[in-house]
Formats: C-alpha cells, sequence, structure tokens
C-alpha cells in the first residue's frame, strides 16, 4: 500500500488510518477535508517519529496529532456552525433518550443523520463521543487527549450521549 | 396434503412491505454502538495512501534500528 516506505509505518496506516479519517470525517463532516486531513496527519507522524516515546499508544499519539490538525482546521476555515444555546434547548429539555433504542430505516442515511447529530451538540462532547466509541480507547486515555480527569470524561459523555439521542431522534 | 393460501394482491403488498422493514430498520442500543458501526463501516478512500507515497517519498526515513526499537521487532 505504501510502497517505498519503511514497511512499520505502512503497518501503522494499516491498522489506524480508518480510525483517523473517520474521526476526521466527523469533526470536519467533509469527506473530501477528511481525506486531506488523513494524508497531512500521517505525513506529520512520518515526519515526527522520533518524538514518539513509547509513553502513550500510537492510536493516542495519532489522535493528538489529528485532533490538533482538526482545531486548527476548524479555526482557520470558521466555516462550521457555531455551537449556541438555542442549540443546547434542544437537547437539554428533551426526555431522557439514551433509555430507547435508536432507530435508522437504511445504512445510507445513517452517516448522515450522525453528522447532523454531531453537528448540533458542543464541540467538546461530539469529540468525547467519537473518541470514547473507538474500543482502543479508554477513559483514562481519552481524558489524557482532551486534559481533563476521568471521572469529568465519564459525566460530559452521560450529558453528551443523551444530547446526541435526543437529537438524532428529531432528525428523523 | 397441506393446502396453500392465496394471498391477495393487497395481502401480498403487506407482506412484500413487512419483509423490507425487517430488513432495513436497524437498531442501536446507544451512540456508541451507532458511532463504532458507522465507523466500521467506513473505508478510506485509496487516494489518501496513494498521496501519503508520494509526499512521504521525498523525506528520509529513519534508520532501520531506529524502527525496530519503536515497534520492538526482531
Amino acid at each position: 500500500m505504501l510502497a517505498g516506505l519503511p514497511t512499520e509505518f505502512g503497518e501503522l496506516y494499516t491498522e489506524h488510518s480508518r480510525a483517523i479519517f473517520y474521526l476526521a470525517l466527523r469533526l470536519l463532516g467533509d469527506p473530501e477535508k477528511a481525506q486531506d486531513a488523513t494524508h497531512d496527519v500521517f505525513l506529520k507522524a512520518f515526519r515526527k517519529m522520533d518524538t514518539f516515546r513509547g509513553e502513550a499508544s500510537w492510536r493516542t499519539w495519532l489522535y493528538r496529532i489529528a485532533i490538533n490538525h482538526c482545531r486548527n482546521l476548524q479555526q482557520s476555515w470558521n466555516e462550521r456552525h457555531l455551537f449556541s444555546n438555542a442549540d443546547e434547548a434542544v437537547w437539554e429539555n428533551a426526555p431522557a433518550a439514551t433509555d430507547s433504542p435508536l432507530r435508522v430505516l437504511e445504512t445510507k442515511e445513517l452517516g448522515e443523520r450522525i453528522q447532523k447529530a454531531l453537528d448540533g451538540l458542543p464541540p467538546e462532547y461530539r469529540l468525547l463521543l467519537l473518541l470514547i466509541a473507538d474500543e482502543q480507547m479508554s477513559y483514562e486515555e481519552v481524558a489524557d487527549l482532551t486534559e481533563q480527569s476521568a471521572d469529568a470524561v465519564r459525566g460530559k459523555l452521560h450529558r453528551a450521549r443523551k444530547a446526541f439521542a435526543a437529537i438524532f431522534k428529531q432528525s428523523a | 396434503m397441506k393446502r396453500q393460501m392465496k394471498l391477495t394482491p393487497q395481502e401480498q403488498s403487506q407482506q412484500h412491505t413487512a419483509a423490507e422493514q425487517e430488513q432495513t430498520v436497524r437498531e442501536f442500543a446507544s451512540a456508541d454502538e451507532m458511532l463504532r458501526d458507522d465507523a466500521a463501516h467506513t473505508v478510506v478512500p485509496p487516494a489518501v495512501a496513494e498521496r501519503l507515497r508520494e509526499s512521504a517519498a521525498g523525506i528520509p526515513a529513519p534508520g532501520r534500528s531506529w524502527w525496530k526499537r519503536l515497534f520492538k521487532t526482531d
């Protein structure tokens, strides 16, 4: 796949590119921008391999690069809609939606509705949901990546899940 | 001998619609599960790897021993 580059880097790409691409896709909300971001993240990783000390996992290290990269892009583009108090009211007043299942009719509409629901969340909630959905990530690793305690992550995730479910159900 | 019940066109249509819904309705217990499924069905376009290969080709690769230390390979 990455002929001409070190085999180990190819293995790194094979193992983690889907997770990085998915994070970028859902943070940026645009497949083309997500492709560019994934390319840039792995190129940065290739250049900065000597800064990896093995204190975190490769996945966490790559996520850190990806999160910073996406944040920089979002700040410079300034084109994503901003979270507002009006949005907050939608799910703060919603019933406890996490108790009932989330249903979707067709696979093809799933991605679109997920994106809409994520876009309706505060950026921090969006990021926490995406990171914790990755089974390779622990609460401690997510806490480290987002610079807060694991307890704070748990508390925010509870609210984030509720908010996501409320917005998702409204989009049906 | 078993008798075959003949369905009216309306009954056939209802049966068909029910079967379709059974196939297409998907249910997720949580946002986490839904996002995990969404991620699992996401494919990285091959163009990304190709671009990366071209971009990284001009950058000196780390020494082999350095890679071995990082990945703990023999």
